[in-house]
């Protein structure tokens, strides 16, 4: 149809314009394929690893050996796999980097390896290592490796379930270099004789998990074991941690794509509203000429679906480029078996034909309404005349100077085109807020969070209950105890109830107003309290993870702290309540290195190498750096798409002033000045609104991961988002100003009315 | 002499050049009413517009009150249509969000010594309609909007552009008569183009152009009032 020439000549006419629209829905698209692809892949290879090599639920060690596996298998529901693990040291000719590895015996039940490359165990002295370990190391398949005298075949790599994140103890923030793992025959751990027995347990049926847990707790108590080490897999960092990602990944995925096809929608709509009335006399033309109403409509919702399909599409295939990479660093300290990158054909289409269908929806709602009237109506021109609005009509501005009256007139002039401005500055404040107090959060957690109110560098964790009257613990040093519990009826919010002494000084304990609290009461930590809506006075009802048994508490003091979990409680009332010998504690906070029995051991946490906590930090900066970017670039497109749709909208009145004697600064303050307010306001929306998103992401996370993380907003980087913004705003009204110049007189003097 | 305009050539290249002026003159006195007549593509709405300091003149000269426009910069141009002169619209060219009152200011706001205006809308008759919008009224009161606007300003000349073209006899004659109103309260230069002959017999000097040059120039010296005019 001739007429379709037009669509490539109006869109000509305001390049600009047409690409910013682009960019916004190639965001919404880019966003939604990068996000959900991110999230499912991680799910995938977590999920589909877990489920398919049966990661366990639970690991734990026993006083002494477990007789019949087969019955407590019966009686608990569950698969229990024994698998005996020795660490040993690579002598130095073979390591390049004081490698240290753990061998694992073979399972075949639970926890199954999945051979990477190579093959599996099959001969006596065949070894499977990690493939970091395998790499770092140099070594090679069909290479040997001397571990304790005993000459192993390397045989392949592999990757086990209970090991996604290979970190040595439990407590370990990062992974310990040259830490890694090896599989061997059971038979052939049987040369470490010195080597642990450690228990992992899958439960068949896959709801309820803490109940089962509690239940084999009980079976085992039953018989008498004594258990230690028992945690289960939700707070194993070994295999909780990928877990973490996808949920941030997900939750934030559908909601941020939504808000940019939602803005794109909005300003698109005003476009297409303004072509086709301003197209009215045309239309009606068309009309009276027989034109159809079908013919019509094809032809000016071309340009949005256009737009939004190549948006949609462009987007889409640049996320699927971007996946491979983001994904391949998350899982940088993650051993996983597949590692192939899949799309879900789903999604594809849902990031391609979303855009269409939502901007194409909402342009052919508009282009239908005009398209209604009839010829004679259209040929009037009615349709190019400016109505005006209520809130037009209801402003009454005597009181206020002429330029402040035409500043806000010219705003409330089209109200989709504000509220677009408005709240496309708001996202972007949002955004830019967002990265910056993440940051500072992140930041706050790592200065004032655990660490900074831990006045003993060193925490040792023992296996088993130890008791003060067997041994007294070193000056310096203090003894505490501890247990994992949960709020009744809210089982995915868990925290640790810690008995310490009341003159103990290992832990620092602030009130709110920065008050030391006294020890020889209940203290709860801020965001325990924050999450359960608690405050001094209340009672926390709660139940022992390991063995169910219920307590209550009454809460004294509110402990500032942040992301910590802790009820805190005096050391022999924690050890009487829960009827513990007097002088137990599991855990020794110590200001300088002891010489406990390493087999005693579960873990020793050392907060004497800040850079370990220093690189989990790492990725926030890179993550601040492209969310600013991402901001300043939406910021830019709204500020530039609603400033020059304003231009056009008043380009016979720019002619007018020109013509009746304004200068081109006069103009430029009268026009371009004119969305300050609304931008003021957009911003300053902007920081509730990153509140509310960024509480409510943190909630979601903490529900599913039980990792609190504070939302702490810094004045400063309030601050500087604001100046980022306005910064934005000057250098786009500078862009615009010279579109503005561009306006002559002589549009004024042809015009055709009003 | 208030106005005076010599020789004064100007032609468009469009790909085609186009003589629009070919050495037109024209003189009126202080306080005078002038029509420019002429069919359309006659040249009328170039010269009031170089008059104006809308345009610029390819050649010849145009004197506004000792003011050669004719040799003024950019900026100057500003400055004189800012102080000097004021424009009337065929369409009014109104600013559709504003309101009556508003539209007024639009000039005021960049006059140095501005009527007040409550005082202009009381001498155009639109007292009661100041807080209206522009659609809420009729052609004729829209005009006189615009009549109002362009002598807030108490300019030394007012260019009218087809003050009429666009409005009924009854609105017509209305806004005649309030611009021979104007001319007379104000002691206001009058310059207005129009298609319409009988519109000549108000002006005390007629200039009739035809193909860019001037075909007839007449001195009125009885006037008709704008309330007899007919057509």
């Amino acid at each position: 149809m001739t007429l379709q020439k037009r669509v490539w000549r109006i869109i000509k006419e305001n390049k600009g314009r047409y690409i910013g629209i682009l960019i916004l829905i190639l965001l919404g698209s880019f966003y939604f394929t990068a996000a959900t692809g991110i999230a499912n892949n991680l799910k995938k290879m977590v999920v589909k690893f877990a489920e398919e090599y049966k990661q366990e639920d639970l690991t734990f060690s026993t006083d002494k050996p477990i007789k019949d596996i087969a019955a407590l298998e019966d009686a608990s529901g569950a698969l229990i796999e024994t698998y005996q693990q020795y660490d040993i040291k690579l002598p130095d000719r073979q390591s390049q980097l004081g490698g240290e590895l753990r061998l694992l015996s073979l399972s075949s039940k639970i926890n199954i390896p999945a051979v990477f490359s190579g093959r599996g165990l099959e001969n006596p002295g065949d070894i499977l290592l990690d493939p970091y370990f395998y790499q770092t190391q140099g070594l090679s398949i069909g290479s040997q490796i001397e571990l304790n005298g005993k000459t192993f075949n390397i045989v392949g790599t592999m990757a086990v379930p209970n090991y996604v994140f290979i970190l040595k103890n439990l407590y370990d923030v990062l992974p310990t270099s040259g830490f890694g793992i090896g599989i061997i025959s059971s038979a052939d751990i049987e040369a470490f004789p010195e080597s642990a027995t450690v228990y992992g347990a899958y439960f068949e049926d896959r709801e309820n998990i803490n109940a089962q847990t509690t239940k084999l707790h009980g079976l085992l108590s039953e018989k008498g074991y004594s258990l230690s080490e028992w945690l289960d897999a939700k707070n194993n960092k070994r295999i909780s941690m990928p877990w973490t990602n996808i949920s941030s990944m997900k939750s934030m995925s559908f909601p941020v794509s939504i808000a940019f096809f939602l803005l794109s929608c909005l300003i698109v709509g005003v476009i297409i509203m303004r072509i086709v009335k301003s197209d009215g006399v045309v239309i009606g033309t068309l009309y009276a000429q027989g034109y159809r109403r079908r013919e019509l409509t094809r032809h000016y919702i071309a340009i949005p679906v256009l737009l939004s399909g190549l948006g949609g599409l462009v987007g889409t295939l640049l996320a699927l480029t971007c996946v491979k990479p983001v994904v391949d660093s998350m899982l940088i300290y993650y051993i996983l078996p597949d590692k192939g990158i899949n799309f879900s054909a789903l999604n594809l289409a849902v990031a391609v034909l979303m855009p269409v269908a939502f901007i194409g929806l909402s342009s052919f709602l508009i282009i239908r309404k005009i398209l209604k009237k009839t010829a004679v109506q259209l040929m009037k021109g009615d349709e190019q005349k400016s109505k005006v609005n209520f809130i037009e009509r209801a402003l009454r501005l005597d009181q206020f100077k002429f330029n402040t009256k035409f500043r806000i007139r010219e705003q409330v002039r089209s109200i989709p085109r504000l509220l677009f401005l408005v709240l496309g500055v708001s996202a972007a404040s949002m955004i830019l807020m967002f990265g910056f107090t993440f940051n500072y959060s992140m930041d706050v957690v790592m200065d004032r969070g655990a660490l900074a109110r831990y006045q003993y560098p060193l925490e040792y964790n023992f296996k088993e209950v130890q008791n003060l009257q067997d041994g007294a613990i070193p000056e310096g040093a203090e003894p505490y105890n501890a247990f994992r519990c949960y709020p009744e009826g809210r089982e995915s919010v868990e925290f640790y109830l810690v008995g310490m002494k009341p003159d103990s000084i290992g832990l620092k304990m602030n009130d709110m107003r920065g008050n030391a609290l006294s020890k020889d009461q209940v203290n709860i930590t801020y965001p325990l309290a924050s999450r359960l809506k608690l405050k001094e006075g209340d009672t926390i009802n709660f139940v022992n993870k390991l063995d169910g048994k219920s307590y209550s508490l009454t809460i004294d003091g509110i402990v500032q702290a942040y992301g910590e979990q802790f009820v805190y409680m005096p050391l022999d009332e924690f050890n009487h309540m829960t009827g513990q010998p007097f002088g137990s504690y599991r855990t020794v906070l110590s200001s300088h290195d002891i010489d406990f029995d390493e087999s005693l051991l579960a873990g020793v946490m050392d907060a004497r190498n800040p850079e370990a906590f220093e690189d989990l930090a790492m990725p926030t900066t890179l993550i601040v750096a492209s969310v600013t970017a991402l901001a300043v670039l939406i910021a830019v497109i709204i500020i530039f798409l609603v400033t020059s749709l304003m231009i056009d909208e008043s380009r016979n009145t720019i002619s007018l002033l020109k013509i009746l004697g304004y200068r081109e600064k006069e103009l430029a303050k009268l026009i371009l000045n004119s969305s300050t307010p609304a931008v003021f306001i957009g911003f300053w929306l902007g920081l509730p609104l990153m509140l509310a998103f960024g509480n409510n992401l943190y909630g979601y996370v903490a529900e599913i991961t039980n990792l609190v993380m504070p939302m702490i907003v810094n004045p400063l980087y309030v601050l500087i988002s604001f100046v980022v913004i306005f910064a934005v705003y000057e250098v786009t009204k500078r862009l615009c100003g010279k579109k503005l110049a561009k306006i002559s007189m002589s549009e004024a003097l042809k015009a055709g009315s009003e | 002499m208030f106005l005076s305009v010599s020789k004064l050539t100007k032609s468009y290249n469009t790909g085609v050049v186009t003589h629009v002026l070919k050495g037109v003159g024209l003189e009126m006195e202080r306080g005078q009413i002038g029509v420019i007549l002429g069919p359309s593509g006659s040249g009328k709405s170039t010269l009031m517009n170089i008059i104006g300091g809308v345009d610029r003149a390819d050649s010849g000269t145009v004197k506004v009150d000792g003011q050669h426009i004719t040799d003024l910069n950019d900026n100057q141009l500003v400055e004189y249509r800012r102080e000097s002169v004021g424009f009337v619209f065929q369409f009014y060219n109104l600013v559709p969000n504003l309101t009556v009152a508003e539209n007024i200011e639009v000039v005021s706001n960049i006059s140095k010594h501005p009527f007040k205006i409550d005082e202009v809308l009381s001498a155009v008759g639109l007292s009661d309609k100041k807080n209206r919008f522009p659609r809420e009224l009729s052609g004729g009161e829209q005009q006189r909007v615009s009549i109002a606007r362009a002598i807030i300003k108490n300019p030394k000349l007012l260019l009218c552009d087809e003050p009429t073209g666009a409005l009924d006899l009854e609105s017509s004659r209305d806004v005649l008569s309030l611009l021979q109103k104007v001319n007379v309260q104000f002691g206001t230069t009058i310059l207005m183009i129009t298609h319409n002959s009988a519109i000549a017999g108000m002006a005390h000097n007629l200039l009739r152009l035809r193909n860019g040059e001037v075909a007839e120039v007449t001195h009125n010296s009885e006037l008709v009032p704008a309330e007899r005019i007919e057509w």
